[in-house]
């Protein structure tokens, strides 16, 4: 974990060689910026903070990073209790809420509306807004949004008999085609589904289905139903239809950039990772999830917000510019060309000067840019046990794949052992 | 050293020695107050709270924790796993190492050489080398399954399905540990004086087994005893492998001890429950050490 806040930089000598100008004595408000995963943001932060910096000379931006999201949130859930928080922090969506739950995020619609009396004159519509309303009220801003695409191999598509330029939209299609991709032979692998890792990509099953994953008041299970059901039985045809090897991610991805897989589903995030991984050894092709209900269905959205955490008027004020800029058009029109990530301000979404030329060069980002009329927040569970509901249902879903429950038993022991971690209310 | 003997001269002592003894031992001391007693006690006073990250408070809870510990599925897996993980990497390595080591020092050439290749895994970083065998084992690019598939036979999915899990992962945990071992009973060995296996050649123990037997066995036994705890800790402590490989699954397949206690203190900001684990955690490591030096008192004598 790399820790660089002022307080260290001024204290340490050592790290003062790296930071001289925090030695010059200037009338300048000093901000620490937390965010995490610098493999995949770190140019796109770098270039904002560049482009930032012309506009604010008078602010002095820190970044500290941290490796992924779950050290991200430790480290404030940490400072939080020392009292050494940063003042500006991007964690993923999903761990907003305890956050805001804690009473560490603060509510940014004031200041959002001291701007524009109508966030969506400035970009902030509704939608957006939407994917940092945690808590119950506006605890983020989104920074950089991902749904979930199909990514296929268009050689091994065709070898199966199946056209690349007309891929199936429907999971029955899908799982066909799949299934001979699977009998190809040589070691060849239909497909995989990212079940693992955490409750994402079934949450794009189920809310594909028009489901929830609670209840509206948030008291009882959502997918105890058929929705829930249809979902888990998708998993169940994935493994007997579509050939789906038990894998962890990973290797699935390397199976996958390696030609050995005929398609995987997973976050748009990564379209520039598989495109590197892929480089010449097949034709690698994007498109849209399968759509299961075309009226109702709706996908996740994954990705970053800011929250603010500065108490102190003068860094809380600077702070709260950067953070307008990194979600302004400019600073996400930035933000996509260096990580691949949506943006989330509708006027670089809309007007072509921003990002227009980039997705003319880049095809395989637009996938994802074509579902985002009907992409949804991702859906944190509440209450202390918010992580762990997570890693029940991944562990539950294990036991469809590997072939040991059928998608009944699962539902009824998941409902029952999420149930049991939801906050009890009076 | 008993205690008499240290008691002995005290009174001789002047105040400025007494103080300069003080101060020559104040960094140690210091220092093992600071990094290890704290924080210690620190968690053993959290285990019986409910803490968690980032909470304005906590309160005192007794024995809720290891009451909850108890009723914990997650934790019972953690626990029998890892009993698991021990009983085949402990014995495999300690044997393997012992049979390597006798068998460098029986040949004549490449000795260095030999002790180097399986020294090499001790040094090597393991999150790196977790990476690589991640390669090795994978299910469809893996070598190790190409080869199975060129003799016909099907590779299982080593490290993804929750059958060969824990087998894939004791694998390269006896991999780590062989080599540590086989420098130890190389050390081992090379005290044994040579003339008893002439003496024991005299006295009619002519075969190899005999000599092993009656020699060799024996006089390596201090060296076996620290050999066999150093590496049952070493074992209990699997972690690296679990966090890069496979994160505990799939379904608890392959929770251990200290993964549960990293999930539960940083995953799921229960730092409470996460330090009862830690107590559990350290009543083993201390209980193997208790073992040890009981052991060691007792009966393991060049007799």
């Amino acid at each position: 974990m790399t820790i660089t806040t002022r307080r260290a930089a001024l204290a340490t000598p050592a790290a003062m060689l790296f930071m001289p100008r925090v030695l010059r004595a200037q009338a300048q408000t000093e901000i620490t910026v937390h965010y995490a995963q610098p493999f995949i943001y770190k140019e796109a932060y770098d270039a904002i903070l560049a482009a930032f910096a012309k506009r604010e000379p008078g602010i002095k931006v820190n970044y500290v990073t941290t490796p992924n999201y779950e050290e991200g949130a430790q480290l404030i859930l940490r400072q939080a209790a020392t009292n050494q928080l940063p003042d500006l922090s991007y964690q993923g969506f999903n761990r907003l809420r305890v956050f805001a739950e804690r009473g560490i995020a603060q509510d940014l619609m004031p200041l959002v509306k001291a701007e524009a009396a109508d966030p969506a004159t400035i970009g902030y519509t509704s939608n957006l807004l939407a994917l940092g309303h945690f808590g119950g009220f506006q605890s983020g801003l989104a920074f950089a949004a991902s749904n979930p695409v199909t990514y296929y191999n268009a050689d091994l598509v065709r070898r199966a008999g199946g056209d690349p330029d007309n891929f199936p939209t429907n999971w029955g299609d899908v799982l066909q085609l799949a299934g001979k991709i699977d009998r190809l032979g040589d070691g060849t692998e239909g497909m995989w589904f990212t079940w693992n890792g955490d409750d994402w990509m079934f949450s794009a099953l189920l809310f594909g289905h028009g489901g929830r994953m609670l209840t509206e008041d948030e008291r009882d299970v959502g997918f105890a139903g058929p929705d829930g059901l249809a979902s888990l039985r998708l998993i169940d045809r994935m493994v007997k239809e579509g050939g789906m090897p038990n894998l962890s991610a990973t290797a699935a991805r390397q199976a996958f950039t390696a030609g050995k897989l005929g398609m995987i589903f997973q976050t748009t995030a990564l379209v520039r990772g598989m495109k590197e991984g892929a480089g010449n050894n097949f034709a690698l092709r994007t498109t849209g999830m399968p759509v299961i209900d075309l009226a109702k269905g709706r996908l996740p959205t994954g990705g970053a917000a800011g929250m603010l955490t500065a108490k102190d008027p003068a860094r809380r004020d600077a702070a709260w510019k950067f953070l307008r800029f990194s979600t302004g058009p400019e600073g996400q029109a930035l933000m996509v060309r260096n990580t691949g990530y949506l943006p989330c301000n509708q006027i670089a979404i809309d007007d072509p000067q921003y990002l227009g030329q980039f997705y003319r060069e880049n095809p395989l980002f637009l996938a994802a840019v074509k579902q985002i009329p009907i992409s949804i927040p991702w859906y944190a569970f509440p209450g202390t046990n918010s992580v762990r509901v997570t890693q029940t249902m991944v562990d539950n879903i294990a036991r469809i794949v590997e072939g040991r429950a059928t998608p009944e038993e699962v539902q009824r022991d998941m409902a029952a052992e999420v149930r049991r971690l939801l906050p009890r209310r009076s | 050293m008993s205690e008499a003997t240290l008691a002995l001269p005290a009174p001789r002592l002047s105040a400025g020695e007494a103080l300069a003894g003080w101060m020559l031992t104040a960094p140690a001391a210091l220092a093992f107050l600071l990094m290890l007693l704290a924080p210690t006690l620190a968690t053993i006073a959290l285990a019986f709270t409910d803490y968690e990250l980032g909470a304005p408070a906590l309160n005192w809870i007794g024995l809720e924790n290891f009451a909850e510990l108890l009723q914990d599925r997650g934790f019972a897996i953690a626990l029998r796993n890892t009993i698991l993980y021990v009983a085949i990497v402990a014995p495999t390595s300690v044997l393997g190492g012992l049979a390597l080591a006798m068998l460098i020092e029986a040949g004549t050439r490449g000795r260095a050489l030999f002790r180097a290749i399986f020294f090499l895994p001790v040094v090597s970083l393991p999150v790196a080398m977790a990476a690589a065998w991640q390669y090795l084992l994978h299910p469809t690019i893996g070598p190790l399954n190409a080869a199975l598939r060129a003799v016909g036979v099907a590779g299982p999915n080593w490290l993804s399905s929750s059958d060969t899990v824990l087998i894939s992962l004791a694998a390269i945990g006896v991999w780590e540990n062989i080599g540590f071992n086989l420098v130890l009973f190389l050390a081992g060995l090379t005290a044994i004086p040579r003339e008893l296996y002439a003496a024991a050649e005299v006295d009619g123990a002519a075969r190899a087994w005999d000599r092993f037997r009656l020699v060799t066995w024996p006089l390596l036994g201090p060296t076996t005893l620290f050999v066999v705890t150093i590496t049952m800790t070493r074992a209990v402590r699997v972690f690296d492998s679990v966090a890069v490989l496979t994160q505990g699954g799939p379904n608890k397949a392959s929770e251990v001890l200290l993964y549960a206690m990293y999930e539960e203190g940083f995953t799921y900001f229960r730092l409470g429950y996460s330090a009862a684990i830690t107590l559990v955690f350290l009543a083993i490591v201390l209980a193997l050490v208790w073992l040890q030096t009981r052991v060691m008192e007792r009966r393991i004598h060049y007799a």
